[in-house]
């Protein structure tokens, strides 16, 4: 018993010593990075005003988030239900294989996005949209 | 191709599309979580037996699994092929480059983070198209890849040790390092 407990004990500090400083070093960069990068884009980015709804990349709709309404969208998994409801919007209903987008629920700031659909429903602020037309062009 | 090698590939081929397989029906608390265990055995297969076997095994895997989802072709497929393909090379330049600076946790960060990297940029260039978007995501995804590479390089560490301990007598250069 004492053996088996010694010999286990043994495996484990074997582990332990082949992390490297470089393993120690890098596991704690990024650690630090991913961590610093979630409060840096929840700050930089303005709470949302306004919904826009993309359809294959090309912006198709922009409704204020403050009227609530549902809006139907037609795509290659038939429709797709978007409701925008006291500030919030979300995907209500999805014919898509996995649902993603129904399952990430209501979002105030950021995005939602459906890639089977090829629907993304952007909430930000107005100004924010035409950052992206260029390479929209190129692309599409 | 020597005929153990084909049986070698196959084997770990597989176990990762077994793991890969396994891991889509676990139920996860935010959607696009994926703890990437197939990369487990890219690692064991990379460190063990080399490059070129890692990339046969990593290939087969997304083409294979791919296939049982009925996602092959679509956007997934593209997403997950990308990944995998990329955090291969990268983990295997890694490997190359610096022999004894990472060991097999370093290498399955590396993994991870070239994975999120290559799927993020991936996703933005074909089907997103929007900075803002890549923005918010990425830092929790690159989290999240940071935690399960960890895990993913442990769990390796500890197979590579049971493997190599088994039959030490057949990696005899990998006993001497």
């Amino acid at each position: 018993m004492r053996r088996r407990v010694l010999k286990e004990d043994l495996r484990l500090k074997k582990i332990i010593k082949n992390i490297t400083l470089a393993d120690w070093t890098l596991f704690l960069v990024l650690l630090v990075v991913s961590v610093a990068g979630i409060f840096i884009t929840k700050e930089a980015l303005p709470r949302g005003t306004d919904v826009t709804i993309e359809i294959n990349g090309e912006p198709a709709y922009t409704f204020p988030l403050n009227v609530d309404r549902t809006i139907p969208v037609s795509g290659p998994y038939g429709d797709t239900l978007i409701e925008i409801k006291s500030g919030r919007a979300r995907i209500r209903e999805a014919h898509c294989p996995n649902r993603v987008c129904v399952k990430q629920g209501w979002v105030s700031k950021g995005v939602i996005i459906c890639l089977p659909n090829k629907i993304l429903v952007f909430v930000g602020s107005g100004g924010g949209d035409k950052s992206g037309k260029e390479i929209d062009a190129v692309t599409g | 191709m020597q005929s153990r090698d084909r049986y070698r590939i196959a084997l770990l081929s597989a176990y990762a599309i077994a793991l890969h397989g396994f891991e889509s029906l676990l139920p996860t608390p935010i959607p696009w979580l994926r703890l990437g265990l197939a990369n487990i055995i890219t690692l064991v297969a990379l460190l063990l037996y080399g490059f070129r076997t890692a990339m046969m095994v990593t290939l087969i895997r997304i083409i294979i699994a791919s296939i049982f989802r009925g996602t092959f072709l679509g956007p997934a497929f593209i997403l997950s092929f990308g990944g995998g393909v990329s955090s291969t090379i990268a983990m295997g330049l890694a490997y190359k480059i610096s022999r004894n600076l990472f060991g097999p946790v370093g290498l399955s960060l590396i993994g991870a983070v070239s994975h999120n990297i290559a799927q993020l940029a991936l996703a933005y260039v074909l089907f997103i198209q929007r900075i803002e978007a890549v923005l918010i995501i990425s830092p929790v995804i690159l989290l999240i890849g940071t935690l399960s590479g960890v895990t993913n390089g442990l769990v390796s560490d500890f197979l590579i040790r049971n493997i190599l301990k088994k039959n030490g007598d057949k990696f005899q250069d990998l006993a001497r390092e």
